[in-house]
């Protein structure tokens, strides 16, 4: 701060400043210390809050079943025996069916929209894309229902079956009645759901790259694909892996849309078309039909303690990924 | 005898590398480059001066078709480069800018390591066993003096190397691919006079076997590093003459007020 902008007269900014301040009877910079160090110690305190309730109420299916409830697949309310394996089975086969067919997608659309595409085409496409990250994932759960169900039904899986039904271990995972629900149906929602978020953060990532330095790698005659290859993807893979596991957290936790699709049988099988369970569907469907202090309620939390796990574990596993990548490319 | 062996040899190794003739650009509707003809002679160092927006790094930039890359930029005229007109349609544009190679203003280290910097350029058009390119990695360090204070580190990063350092490594990768000419767009505006000291001497050698085209707003450095010397001013050529005659004897008054400093 300079002194000619401070009140004539006054020797140094110090006293002008602290003049203002006894004027108003306030430190103004006080009172926004504490308001933003409340509201960051607000985030810290609910996730703390969440984690505890998740522990605390899951205490009695852990203490009952004990490590048996992590693989353990049995879901039985008549016996009020209950197990983790299911469900947690289905979450995660789910959001990688999910992720492996988004991912891709995402990552040529981004391309596309940022290397190649006119740019008033990749202004309007790239709006479409944030539009559809935005639509509710109830539209999307009554989209696959009335509308990828009835293809998988009749078409995808007995033509599947019929091509590469009798193939050793591909067969597997093609058997069982077709009825359209399923992993598979459960996972292609979940890659529609995922694909407009990680292909928003990409697209961002990629065309943030100082332009100078694709005008160099293009400057030594490098294709468009080599330029993204080698320069545009190791510049930008710390966002893009922290997209890919964003996508993953949302398709992990993602319950109307891929409740509606999954078949909500609590199984555990080889066939990616039979009817599964997720974690999030499963404690939508038996909440409401839980009573408080039973064992199912405790159950059911502590499935919800464990999702919030794996989305940790998968965050931290991001986070180590890039860590040593990052430092292998620094050293 | 020898003066005549001298002057054949001068009119030889001074033909044109490139011959740019009636050069026209256009940013969509905006016309930056009005008519430019003028010759880069092959194993001399051409310095273009002019004041900021003159058009003197568009025409470089024209020079390897890296306008290309952006949407409503055009080029008209003639550029002759190896008998082909470059900026007529039809060009293999990674083949030219293997040949025409450009440095940048600020250093632009591609994130990964020094070794590979160097060899992601020459991968791209040449296939070198491991002991090939070692070797190539470390005749083109040499020659832009940064071997001995980077051979114990090929493998750390580029980023972490000095400011001098990297825009050096940028110079080595440009000559590791073998282009016939160079292109340097202010390479030396965000370095220190240490540094810039030392790219000026790399010149000199480099010249010897390359091309060399160098966008400079720096008057001395224009008057030590280059043979022929234009200035450009509102995106016309207003003047083009060998160094010594532009510094000292400028045939147009604009050049002469530029160079001496009154305006610009």
């Amino acid at each position: 701060m300079d002194v000619t902008s401070g009140p004539a007269g006054s020797p140094t900014t110090h006293n002008a400043r602290s003049d203002a301040g006894a004027r108003r009877g306030l430190d103004g910079d006080a009172v926004f210390r504490v308001l933003v160090t409340g509201a960051g110690v607000t985030v810290l305190a609910l996730l703390g809050a969440i984690i505890l309730v998740m522990l605390f109420g899951g205490v009695q299916a852990f203490s009952t079943f004990g490590p048996a409830f992590l693989v353990s697949n049995v879901w039985n309310p008549v016996s009020n025996h209950y197990g983790a394996l299911a469900p947690v089975f289905g979450t995660l086969v789910t959001s990688v069916i999910g992720l492996l067919i988004a991912v891709p997608l995402a990552f040529g659309a981004a391309f596309w929209l940022t290397q190649l595409a006119p740019a008033r085409v990749s202004a309007v496409i790239g709006m479409a894309v944030q539009l559809l990250a935005a639509v509710p994932s109830i539209i999307f759960g009554m989209w696959g229902f009335f509308v990828v169900r009835p293809l998988m039904a009749h078409y995808v899986q007995p033509n599947l079956r019929h091509t590469i039904g009798h193939v050793p271990v591909l067969g597997a995972l093609v058997q069982g009645a077709p009825f359209g629900t399923g992993l598979m149906t459960g996972g292609i929602i979940l890659a529609v759901m995922v694909m407009p978020f990680v292909t928003a953060v990409m697209r961002d990532v990629f065309s943030s790259i100082p332009p100078v330095l694709k005008e160099s790698a293009f400057g030594l005659g490098a294709t468009r694909w080599e330029v993204m290859r080698q320069v545009i993807l190791p510049w930008s893979r710390r966002a893009v892996v922290g997209a890919v596991v964003l996508g993953m957290g949302r398709a992990m936790g993602e319950t109307m849309a891929v409740t509606f699709v999954i078949g909500n049988a609590n199984r555990i099988g080889w066939s990616l078309f039979a009817p599964g369970n997720t974690i999030a569907s499963l404690i939508a469907l038996e909440f409401p039909e839980s009573a408080a202090g039973s064992l199912k309620l405790s159950s059911l939390m502590a499935l919800g303690a464990i999702l919030m796990a794996l989305s940790f574990l998968a965050l931290c596993a991001s986070r180590l990924m890039l860590g040593v990548s990052s430092r292998q490319a620094r050293r | 005898m020898s003066v005549l062996a001298g002057d054949l040899r001068e009119a030889m190794t001074s033909s044109a590398m490139i011959a740019v003739k009636n050069l026209d650009f256009y940013y969509g509707q905006h016309k930056a480059l009005h008519g430019i003809t003028m010759d880069f002679p092959k194993r001399k160092v051409t310095g273009m001066i002019g004041p900021s927006g003159c058009g003197k790094s568009t025409l470089l930039r024209v020079l390897n078709r890296m306008y290309d890359l952006y949407p409503g930029q055009r080029a008209t005229g003639e550029v002759m480069f190896d008998g082909r007109n470059i900026v007529a349609p039809g060009m293999d544009m990674n083949r030219l800018r293997a040949r025409v190679g450009m440095v940048f203003q600020k250093p632009t280290p591609f994130p990964m390591s020094i070794y590979d910097n160097i060899a992601f350029g020459v991968k791209l058009h040449e296939k070198l066993s491991r002991a090939e390119m070692d070797a190539r990695v470390e005749d083109v360090l040499h020659r832009v003096a940064l071997w001995s204070e980077v051979k114990d580190r090929l493998k750390s990063s580029a980023t972490a190397l000095s400011g001098g350092q990297q825009q050096r490594l940028c110079i080595a990768r440009t000559i590791a691919t073998r282009p016939e000419v160079v292109l340097l767009d202010e390479p030396t505006s965000a370095l220190d006079p240490v540094s810039t000291a030392r790219i000026e001497e790399l010149l000199d050698e480099l010249k010897k076997e390359f091309t060399i085209a160098i966008v400079t707003h720096n008057m001395q450095q224009a008057a030590r590093c280059a043979d022929q010397v234009a200035f450009f001013y509102l995106g016309e050529l207003v003047e083009i003459d060998s160094t010594d005659r532009m510094f000292t004897a400028p045939r147009e008054k604009r050049t002469q007020d530029y160079i001496t400093g009154r305006f610009g």
